[in-house]
């Protein structure tokens, strides 16, 4: 048995000396993604994502030809289990690339997996900087947190042009790395910090928090969080009489936000990567085919999931083999219009892309204006 | 002025608290267990009450239907799953709640959808100037609710015959039985109130956050906990003083300290020092 | 490698890890019977302690061997609550240690606060390599568990988890034992975390939360508290249950609820209980048969 076995991974051995490996009837693409846990909902928006891509991909006929597969595993957004389902993709389904669907701690962990195992893997939100670092063969498709934490300071900064700002940060990477990006830049727009306040994933009530703000008097409140934290958190500002721009993020981007925070929602702003009001085609399809498909509005856990997938289909269908080098090659060369924008690869593998500035107008998440300065923008190479 | 606002949002969010962990104290006086499932209640609370005011319009409706419910379920949980293993070691219970606790959210996760549920036209979101001090009508609505109710629940046990009888029984259980008092009973009811008081939490929660998710009982499931701890297990006036000083020391601590350690960090080192020092709770008795 | 793929390697190790941090936690749970409800933070302080110390330079040796004595000794500490309060007093006062462990880690900036710490040296043994020493702990683990439990001090153990006032009657130093016990398990879920760190490679204060304190409880319950081979099975098995059951997604976590409550509810004695009970009954029904 053993022997048969050797035998056969010899001739596999000798075969691709021979032959570059060609593209089997179905090409699979992995995937790790929380279905269950604290994450699912932001794991499912992912998975519909990434399917909604493969589904479009095979209708045009799939990676020359052959048709692809997406093979998921749920790691309930944990590092624990990230790094067996990394093995088993690469062991036992034999994947040639890989796509992240889950939070950075997952992310993390797996990402030095597929590194060492050289196989290309693309974190599709997923925003702890030292996920890149893993290696050449990591990528990321969504912004880097100090990347949008810069144009946060931009857009309060410079468009808005409001100098006196409260910062309240999410105690965790997102929000820390958010919250570090926008200092590094604050002074360049003439920003006065007054006041920072920390608050953890899990707070729902910002009482104390909101009536500090109120007596800091800010003209304009820079918050990091997510749509179930910024819910609340807006609502219960704009209660307590506070009447300033509140800027958040990507975090706040989806339909939930508006439905939680209600008429407070009202005039938000957030730096995000889905421009609702595209004119791209590629965004418009995706936007309606979501909708279509899952059954409630799109949002960026969603564009980004689908554009990780895109991004994979497309470097596969350049490369036109399984072989890893050349697929990793071809995701470095990407330069493609997404869902979530043109972009391509710095050379750690981070993304270059404009942020969208989108505000909530009439209960509805619309373009408020486009940040595209190259510069502030530069993602980091090291 | 800003203290004495950091103080309402303290007894706010304190009186959460209290509503939560007076079930759970008197679940620990009559049975010595720790109900950590009782979280998973006050969240099917929050949810019940949403669902109901966005069918009818109604948030007292939503409010009496949310309690009676829990309420229910509640004896329903200690009938089929304490009972039977209330002669093994406390643990046993204790982990038994722990996966009941685990299933439910999940439960809830499957059946109302893992993005969570908010009223369509929250109720009671202006806000009101008493004393100079602005609140929201919910804020003011938590405390105002929480002082009747736990008002209630003192006249009731102790001018009724009933009450006094399951004051009696929470107290010293064995005491009781002995006396000819009907001890089940007395469980069934106690299930009952607790269970349906966490509801009113959920209900309430909801209101200030207008959203209201599988995962909302688990600060809850914890912070309860240490909160009985602190009251001194059983003890339903030291639990009310426990959660009313922790909701305090948080609202401080979040502004003060929040540099220095998160929310949860606070409420526990609070609860360590005490234990340290007095090991019956703050306001247990030796 | 030895005929395993990659996967079931990664399996296997991940099952060893959790095999050890379980009796880790089975030595202060099981045998001395004081229940904890923040044994993660242990398992934590060991993945932070050797993280360190390897990042700075020092082979993997040093940074196990620091795991160790970082994790006993905070240990110790901890242990000596365990004089002051007692049963559920206890159980929520090493709950409030396991909070304080993350808010203290979240904080801190050198050890990543919430960022975490990356890029952790690997083994240097391969992964293959890294599997053997695993479970080389593991035995090791195993017969110092075996022989502890038979040891005077197996017995004092337990005779402290039965009820403590007549082990203190009986004229036991029952706080030098507890805080032996306490000694002994955090140090062991020291050395558990730090090969979790070097396994996994990253490492936040997330990993080492509540649920993980539960998680590992539950090992130790449906095992079988006290039971040394019960907490091994469990251990395996529920540390790749989620693996497993991928393919009922959804409902996974819903299943490992009703799994700990069902076992609690029907076999509190947990799966050491269900089989003593089977080859028990055996023994009653075939004539002549010795007793279990």
């Amino acid at each position: 048995m053993i022997i048969t076995k050797k035998m056969v991974a010899a001739l596999a051995i000798t075969g691709s000396l021979i032959f570059a490996p060609a593209l089997a009837d179905t090409v699979k693409i992995g995937m790790n993604v929380p279905l269950t846990g604290f994450a699912a909902a932001d794991g499912k928006s992912a998975l519909l994502g990434a399917e909604l891509a493969m589904e479009q991909a095979n209708a045009e006929g799939g990676i020359n030809g052959s048709k692809i597969e997406l093979v998921r595993y749920d790691d309930q957004a944990s590092p624990k289990q990230s790094v067996p389902i990394a093995n088993k993709l690469i062991g036992q389904d034999e994947v040639n690339i890989a796509i992240s669907g889950s939070y950075s701690g997952a992310t993390r962990a797996a990402a030095g997996v597929f590194q060492s195992e050289g196989v290309p893997y693309i974190s599709a939100f997923a925003v702890h900087p030292d996920i890149t670092k893993s290696g050449d063969y990591v990528f990321r498709t969504s912004f880097v947190g100090e990347v949008q934490g810069r144009a946060g300071a931009k857009l309060i900064g410079d468009t808005l042009g409001k100098k006196k700002v409260v910062v309240i940060t999410l105690k965790n990477d997102f929000g820390q790395s958010l919250a570090a990006g926008f200092k590094s830049k604050a002074a360049d727009f003439g920003i006065d910090i007054l006041n920072e306040y920390e608050y953890s994933i899990k707070d729902r009530q910002f009482g104390p928090i909101v009536t500090k703000v109120k007596s800091d008097d800010p003209d304009a409140i820079y918050a990091s969080g997510y749509f179930f934290t910024a819910g609340p958190l807006v609502s219960q500002l704009r209660a307590a009489g506070i009447e300033v721009p509140v800027i958040g993020q990507e975090g706040y981007d989806s339909e939930k936000f508006i439905e939680i925070a209600g008429p407070s929602s009202e005039g938000i702003l957030i730096t995000t990567s889905l421009d609702r009001d595209s004119s791209v085609a590629v965004t418009k399809d995706f936007i309606t085919a979501f909708e279509a498909k899952a059954g409630y509005k799109a949002d960026m856990v969603a564009a980004s999931g689908h554009t990780a997938i895109k991004v994979a289909v497309e470097a596969m269908r350049k490369a036109g083999t399984t072989d890893r080098q050349a697929i990793r090659d071809a995701i470095a060369a990407t330069s493609l219009v997404t869902s979530t924008g043109e972009i391509s690869f710095n050379g750690l593998g981070e993304v270059k892309k404009d942020v969208q500035v989108q505000v909530v107008k009439d209960g509805a998440w619309h373009h408020y204006t486009v940040i595209n300065d190259k510069e502030l923008l530069a993602p980091p190479v090291e | 002025m800003l203290y004495v606002e950091l103080l309402a949002q303290g007894l706010v969010q304190g009186s959460i608290y209290a509503l939560v962990a007076v079930g759970l104290t008197l679940v620990y006086g009559l049975l010595r267990i720790l109900h950590v499932a009782h979280a998973g209640l006050f969240t099917l609370g929050g949810y019940i009450g949403v669902l109901v005011t966005n069918a009818t319009g109604s948030l007292f409706l939503a409010l009496i239907v949310s309690m009676m419910v829990v309420g229910v379920l509640g004896m329903a949980i200690y009938r089929l799953c304490y009972q039977p293993i209330l002669d093994k070691p406390p643990y046993v219970a204790l982990i038994a709640s722990i996966g009941l606790f685990i299933a439910m959210e999940e439960i809830y996760r499957i059946v109302f959808g893992p993005y969570g549920i908010s009223y369509q036209n929250p109720p009671l979101q202006s806000s009101v100037e008493i004393l100079g001090l602005s609140l929201r009508m919910g804020e003011v609505a938590v405390g105002g609710g929480t002082l009747v109710l736990i008002g209630a629940l003192a006249l009731f046990s102790t001018k009724t015959r009933f009450g006094t009888v399951w004051r009696a029984t929470v107290t010293d259980p064995d005491m009781a039985e002995s006396f000819g008092v009907d001890i089940i009973k007395v469980r069934y009811l106690n299930f009952f109130i607790g269970s349906a008081l966490a509801a009113v939490a959920g209900v309430m929660v909801a209101l200030l956050n207008n959203l209201v998710e599988p995962t909302m009982g688990s600060v809850p499931s914890y912070k309860a906990l240490a909160i009985i701890v602190l009251g001194g297990l059983g003890d339903v006036r030291g639990t009310l003083l426990a959660a009313l000083a922790l909701g305090v020391i948080e609202a401080f601590g979040t502004i003060y300290l929040g540099n220095y350690l998160d929310r949860d960090a606070i409420a526990f080192a609070f609860l360590i020092l005490v234990l340290m020092v007095r090991p019956q709770g703050l306001f247990g008795r030796a | 490698m030895l005929g395993l793929s990659g996967y079931e390697i990664s399996l296997i190790t991940s099952m060893g890890i959790a095999v050890i941090f379980a009796l880790s936690l089975n030595l202060i749970t099981g045998f001395c019977g004081q229940i904890s409800l923040g044994h993660a933070a242990f398992y934590g302080i060991g993945a932070y302690s050797s993280a360190m110390l390897t990042k700075a330079g020092m082979p993997l040796a040093m940074g196990m061997i620091g795991a160790v004595v970082l994790a006993g000794a905070i240990g110790i500490v901890v242990g000596f609550a365990s004089l002051r309060v007692r049963h559920d007093f206890l159980a929520i006062t090493t709950m409030g240690v396991g909070f304080l462990f993350l808010g203290v880690m979240r904080q801190w900036d050198f050890v990543g606060g919430e960022m975490g710490v990356s890029g952790i040296p690997g083994s240097g043994l391969g992964k293959p390599g890294f599997m053997i020493l695993v479970l080389g702990l593991v035995v090791v683990t195993v017969l110092f568990s075996l022989h502890l439990k038979r040891s005077w001090m197996g017995f004092s153990f337990d005779a402290i988890a039965d009820d403590e006032d007549t082990a203190r009657v009986i004229g036991l130093d029952v706080s030098r034992y507890k805080l032996a016990a306490f000694a002994m398990g955090t140090a062991l879920a020291g050395l558990a975390g730090a090969l979790y760190a070097h396994n996994v490679r990253f490492i936040d204060p997330e990993s080492f939360g509540f649920v993980e304190s539960i998680t590992v409880l539950a090992m130790v319950v449906i095992g079988g508290i006290g039971s040394v081979f019960g907490v091994i099975f469990a251990a395996a098995v529920l540390s790749v249950l989620p693996l497993w059951i991928q393919f009922i997604d959804e409902y996974k976590l819903l299943l490992y609820g009703g799994l700990l409550f069902a076992m609690m509810r029907f076999s509190p004695g947990g799966l050491a209980g269900i089989a003593q009970k089977l080859s028990s009954r055996k023994a009653v029904k075939v004539p002549g048969g010795g007793s279990a």
